[in-house]
């Protein structure tokens, strides 16, 4: 099997709620649970439209449960990080009394044994609310809810966004190819692979000619130019959200290598302002040093970036337009 | 003057599906793709449309389809679309571009390594992200529920879910593709435990990484190109409310729904083969419920998605599994069926035939 690289993707959403959702959530701060009239209905938890018409759902929210009655359930004996609770539970449709639709929530009852359909639960409220579905903590067996001793009481104004934080933890094998390159890259070489078939080089990993469908493997390997000439690039002014690091505008620049059709995609030009950067700039390849190369890992191909050379540009004009 | 927009699958490629391989998404593309070219007798080049169903979050990474085209030969430039679904609306996409006629040959694609995460964490993202997805209901969860629904209505035995099962797993012996396959006893699969009462791990469909490229043309072309094409005779999708919670999860409207707007005459019984996308047991009892079959129609002979289910391509594998059925064995009438969503939410329906 192949080394695998772990990464963690964030997924910081924040979303609005508007004025259904925003007085839904707003209510469950204040421990009370509200539906939408729908007919002569109520729809509970409430939507802004009639989920089979799209019709706008206008009448005023009305309070129901907090008690309720299990339609349907199903036992997690094994919860995931997601959630909301750490130890064996159920997870259930209940229609709350005065609803007429079913609540997805937790009830947290010990075992299957202790829960059917037809059994009335309550909520269990969580301490510290701040206007989610996860404010109702789980449900409980029995007409009573249950609120914490040291309640942290309702929002003193209306909720209005919510947040949805998920973290997914991804596995990818390295392939083989990779794996040299990334060997290549400690030695201070650029790898490439030449097409067998119709000549094309390409720089690092891809394994397989994306014209032709070719097989590369090491047979086809070649070490490409550490010179190069910018021949476009972006400059990028980093807005601030959750796990972003950077702070300053920084440039993304299109190198086309020396005496080669090669063009590598978004380089890091060095020790340059961002708007000294400019389509024809020579520069040339520079590594870590031994020492930034063993805190680095080996990660990212191994180049710290390019360093302006200082000969003349090249001005010709069609320059601009090699960006593959 | 336009093709005749008669259209038929004469091609079909796909990997083995596997718990975990060490191939990249591309490299298994590349796999199913080169084998549907050659059964075809075409090069990528001589395609005129790509479309290609995979999705971002199952892969970790932003615009992942990008990486994907690397697959296609995409040169010199290309029609090509992509939709963050199941490869089967890739499929449908591809049957629309064709009616216009202009074009005559299509490759569709459905691909996805379900090993790179936990399936059980992202699938919550795709639900309703104000009272689903904070909860992290995830699919096991919400199939339990429907199995319960369906189980509580007298319309199915946990013992009939069972025998889907080992039917399944049994008949994907034969299915060099498949991943879960044996001889299993019902007794003893009904003695396990439940994943998510009343789900057993028998109920619930293997992790897969896999990939599946199914080719297309038009009337004169698909002549030329196989002996014998899968016309489509039919093809529509329908999607339902999304929380399951305001559905009767005992029926499933919208796959009938889709059937009849295919043409499926539901008192004909002429469906000789049909290839149901049910992940879970209970599913397969209740598409073949929705959709009037009878015990005429052989159901999922490859094993179905209990036997392998590459996110993403599960849906356009049964469309080639229905379509081999045709061009290599001989059926006259087959049927495919895809679905997306929570709780069979929306579906796909695709009728498959001979023609002299």
């Amino acid at each position: 099997m192949a080394r695998t690289v772990e990464t963690v993707i964030q997924f910081p959403y924040k979303r609005s709620l508007g004025p259904v959702f925003g007085e839904f959530m707003t209510a469950l701060t204040h421990r009370r649970i509200l539906g939408v009239p729908w007919g002569d209905k109520v729809l509970c938890p409430p939507l802004e439209w009639d989920p089979y018409t799209a019709e706008e759902l206008t009448g005023d929210l009305v309070e129901v449960g907090p008690a309720g009655t299990v339609t349907n359930w199903t036992w997690v004996g094994v919860p995931t990080a997601q959630h909301p609770l750490d130890h064996p539970f159920a997870f259930a449709h209940i229609r709350l009394d005065g609803a007429d639709t079913p609540m997805f929530h937790a009830v947290d009852c010990g075992s299957p044994e202790s829960i059917e359909v037809g059994a009335r639960v309550a909520p269990r409220w969580r301490a510290a609310r701040v206007g989610s579905i996860t404010d109702i903590e789980c449900f409980v067996i029995g007409e009573e809810p249950v609120t914490p001793e040291a309640d942290g009481g309702g929002a003193a104004e209306p909720v209005t966004l919510m947040d949805y934080h998920v973290a997914i933890t991804y596995n990818n094998p390295v392939p083989a190819n990779a794996e040299r390159s990334v060997e290549a890259a400690g030695r201070q070489v650029l790898l490439g692979q030449r097409c067998p078939e119709c000549g094309r080089v390409y720089s690092g990993i891809v394994g397989s000619c994306v014209i032709d469908d070719a097989d590369m493997g090491p047979d086809h390997e070649v070490e490409l130019p550490q010179r190069g000439t910018v021949t476009n690039f972006t400059i990028v002014t980093p807005t601030q959200y959750p796990g972003q690091t950077e702070t300053e505008p920084f440039s993304r620049c299109m190198i086309l290598l020396e005496a080669s059709d090669v063009v590598l995609s978004f380089q890091l030009v060095l020790d340059t302002p961002p708007t000294d950067i400019r389509v024809g700039m020579k520069v040339a390849a520079v590594w870590p040093s031994p020492a930034e190369r063993a805190s680095a890992g080996g990660a990212g191909g191994g180049l710290v970036g390019w360093m302006p050379t200082g000969e003349p540009d090249n001005s010709d004009p069609d320059l601009v337009n090699r960006i593959m | 003057m336009p093709e005749s927009t008669d259209i038929a699958i004469v091609a079909w490629g796909m990997t083995p599906m596997v718990r975990h391989t060490d191939q990249t998404e591309p490299g298994l593309l590349r796999v199913a793709i080169g084998q549907a070219v050659e059964r075809a007798g075409v090069s990528r080049q001589e395609i005129d449309f790509t479309c290609e169903g995979s999705c971002d979050y199952i892969s970790g990474a932003t615009f992942s389809f990008v990486q994907n085209i690397g697959a296609l030969g995409a040169w010199p430039p290309k029609r090509d679309s992509h939709v963050e679904m199941d490869g089967a609306w890739a499929f449908y996409e591809a049957w629309v571009r064709l009616l216009h006629g202009d074009i005559q040959t299509a490759l569709v694609t459905g691909s996805g390594r379900s090993s790179t995460a936990e399936p059980s964490l992202i699938y919550p993202m795709e639900m309703d992200p104000y009272y689903l997805a904070p909860l992290g209901a995830d699919p096991a969860t919400l199939a339990a529920l429907q199995a319960r629904a369906l189980l509580d209505a007298g319309k199915i035995t946990e013992r009939q879910m069972a025998e889907v099962a080992a039917r399944s797993r049994r008949v994907a012996q034969d299915n060099p593709y498949a991943q879960v396959r044996g001889d299993f006893d019902v007794e003893e699969l009904l003695a396990s435990d439940y994943v998510r009462d009343p789900l057993r791990r028998h109920d619930l469909p293997p992790i897969s990484d896999g990939a599946c490229a199914v080719v297309l043309a038009t009337a004169d072309k698909a002549r030329e190109l196989c002996e014998r094409p899968a016309w489509v005779s039919g093809i529509a999708h329908r999607s339902e409310v999304h929380n399951p919670a305001l559905r009767d999860l005992t029926d499933s409207v919208g796959t009938r729904d889709a059937a009849l707007a295919a043409g499926l005459d539901l008192s004909a019984d002429s469906i000789d083969v049909a290839e149901l996308q049910a992940a879970f047991s209970h599913e397969e009892l209740l598409l073949r419920a929705s959709l009037g079959l009878s015990e005429r129609t052989e159901i999922n002979p490859s094993g179905g998605a209990l036997a392998a289910n590459p996110i993403m391509a599960t849906g356009l594998v049964r469309i080639a599994e229905a379509a081999r059925q045709i061009i290599e064995n001989g059926r006259q009438k087959t049927l495919a069926h895809s679905t997306s969503g929570p709780c069979l939410q929306q579906n796909l329906v695709c009728i498959l035939e001979a023609r002299p």
